[in-house]
């Protein structure tokens, strides 16, 4: 059984500041990380390898920082990843990344299963997945929390619908993106850190080895501008003992409520 | 100029030009539930209204699904000028597969300009398969949504790192344009009862179509906690900064007496003070209260990121420079444990 997992690098939150009133994004260490979300997705997979015995491939598209995300999810179990990039990768869009990821993917063929974060922190987008899933022609189910059975090519999942959830089943392949909170992602083991940038490989491919041109890669959305939401301030400080505190606070409780 | 009287002028022959393509309208795909619309399908349909006077175009509303009929008039009369009607019983039950065919089928014939659906289970699961199927972007989550008429293209402002901020976005030239609109966004259009409008019938053509995921059972979520984190009123939390599990326990007393739910931070967590469920921040809720009260929690990114829509924020915390206290409504500089207990009691007094 072979499962692809698509992630996301993304600037670390905890890195910057946004300033709602001068309006800017403070960048004051530039951290990335993998969309905390992907990494639930990773971590089905590697169940998947546990249980299973699935092969699992992560692969990723951007810059060349993208290949320390893809280390670590070596680092956490994955068996092979693959670093899509190239210049005309930069600006991707989701239809454009969904095109690269799509076609990376089928080169790498014969997969059981993709999955997916069912959203990107820093965009906060849900596309990737479902337009993968049309783009391979694939049926899909979205916020799975858990995978509950995998028998004769199909798959049992429970995903997140409307007040509660629904357990479905579908046939194999199919694509999944996993809800935040479906597991706990794992952290990888120190040795495994180091075997991922001594000794394993993390095969690169550009746009020439996925068969596209740059004019397939034109954008469908831009980005105008960025804006910000109503400065939130400290309104007031009660002071003085805590007894004080209290009388004032419930006083003020009882106001708002 | 007259194009032959040209010809004749020049000698050149003017190349006709290729038909172009017309886009027009904005459709609104709405939603029913229990035999209502949805009240997001009818704050779609009034902000569509109002775009549409921008852009001199009509709103069209559809609705999919069997026994539809009653429905129709009421998107009248909150603003559609057309409601297409795709009434099917193989359309009574949602499938992906049936669903986007409808959809695309009309879509390719209608040739929309722009099309709106709600940010809802069903507008996140179609819009991104229809978008790709079309060869065209797509906007999710927004916020707001205006037309640039200079351009004639749609600009949305949706969330990013969670609402951290913004992104204010513009599709840049590929018909039709697709939104997803989050619930709640815009205001419930006034629904005119003498506004009138034309209701069609969509042909569905379902032939080799069929849905690929069978449900097995749909379960409304066993209530742990009793009001899901997400849409609790009220929510006192809990961080490492309580102290212990006594001081834990102050914090659930403290949500009891104000009739809300406890939650804690990812330190209240890594305590085994909560579990999963009652978790604010990464990994956990994204909440928005009416009053969130923070108890011993620092409040990094993360926290803040799940929390900052909350309308009311009181913050309790020891270490005066603690960032919680830049973003609180209120803000007590004091030990929990020892602040929690005289408040208690004058909860109870009052």
């Amino acid at each position: 059984m072979r499962v692809i997992v698509p992630i996301k690098q993304i600037l670390d939150p905890a890195g910057f500041t946004v300033h709602r009133r001068l309006e800017r994004v403070f960048i004051n260490q530039e951290n990335y990380i993998i969309n905390p979300n992907d990494k639930n997705a990773l971590e089905t997979a590697l169940r998947l390898k546990d249980a299973h015995g699935a092969e699992v491939i992560a692969l990723s598209l951007g810059e060349s920082r993208v290949d320390d995300a893809l280390r670590e999810a070596l680092a956490m179990g994955a068996d092979q990843a693959f670093l899509l990039t190239g210049e005309a990768f930069a600006e991707a869009d989701a239809a454009v990344a969904a095109l690269i990821l799509g076609q990376a993917i089928e080169k790498i063929g014969d997969y059981d299963l993709i999955l997916t974060g069912q959203r990107a922190l820093d965009t906060g987008a849900s596309q990737i997945g479902p337009r993968l899933a049309e783009y391979l022609g694939l049926p899909q189910a979205l916020g799975v929390r858990a995978v509950s059975g995998l028998d004769n090519g199909k798959l049992r999942a429970k995903r997140n619908w409307k007040e509660g959830y629904a357990e479905v089943e579908v046939g194999l392949p199919a694509l999944l993106s996993i809800a935040p909170q479906a597991n706990a992602p794992r952290y990888p083991h120190g040795a495994r850190i180091m075997n991922a940038y001594r000794e394993w490989e993390v095969t690169t491919w550009d746009l020439a080895d996925l068969g596209l041109t740059e004019e397939e890669l034109s954008p469908l959305i831009g980005l105008k501008r960025k804006a910000f939401p109503p400065e939130r301030t400290l309104g007031e400080l009660i002071t003085g003992a805590p007894d004080e505190a209290a009388r004032e606070l419930a006083q003020l409780l009882k106001e708002i409520q | 100029m007259d194009l032959e009287y040209w010809e004749l002028l020049t000698g050149e022959a003017i190349e006709e030009e290729e038909e172009e393509v017309t886009y027009r309208d904005i459709w609104v795909v709405a939603e029913a539930e229990d035999g209502a619309l949805t009240p997001t399908s009818l704050e779609m349909v009034g902000k569509a209204r109002e775009m549409a006077t921008a852009l001199g175009a009509y709103v069209q509303a559809v609705l999919l699904g069997e026994d539809l009929e009653g429905l129709a008039q009421e998107l009248i009369q909150r603003g559609a000028d057309s409601v297409y009607l795709a009434d099917d019983p193989r359309l009574a039950e949602y499938h992906l597969e049936t669903y986007a065919q409808v959809l695309s089928d009309l879509f390719q014939e209608q040739k929309p300009e722009i099309i709106l659906f709600g940010a809802t289970e069903l507008g996140q699961e179609l819009t991104p398969r229809l978008a790709q199927r079309l060869g065209i972007g797509l906007l999710s989550d927004c916020l707001d949504l205006s037309i640039d008429e200079i351009e004639r293209v749609l600009v949305a402002k949706h969330p990013v790192y969670g609402g951290e901020y913004f992104h204010v976005s513009n599709f840049l030239g590929a018909k039709p344009q697709i939104a997803t609109v989050r619930p709640g966004a815009f205001r419930l259009p006034f629904a005119d009862e003498y506004r009138t409008g034309e209701v069609e019938q969509v042909a569905v053509d379902l032939e080799g179509v069929e849905g690929k995921v069978k449900v097995l059972s749909v379960s409304v979520e066993e209530a742990q906690p009793e009001v899901p984190l997400p849409k609790a009123r009220v929510i006192v939390a809990g961080g490492r900064g309580v102290g212990d599990a006594e001081g834990f326990a102050l914090v659930e007393e403290l949500a009891e007496s104000l009739g809300g739910q406890a939650a804690g931070s990812r330190g209240a967590m890594d305590e085994g003070w909560i579990e999963e469920e009652r978790l604010v921040g990464l990994g956990g809720a994204t909440v928005k209260p009416d009053l969130y009260i923070a108890c011993g929690i620092p409040g990094d990114v993360h926290h803040y990121f799940a929390m900052q829509e909350s309308k009311f924020v009181v913050a309790i915390n020891k270490d005066p420079n603690a960032p919680i206290f830049k973003i609180a409504d209120v803000g007590i500089v004091g030990d929990p444990k020892e602040v929690i207990p005289p408040l208690l009691a004058e909860l109870r007094a009052l």
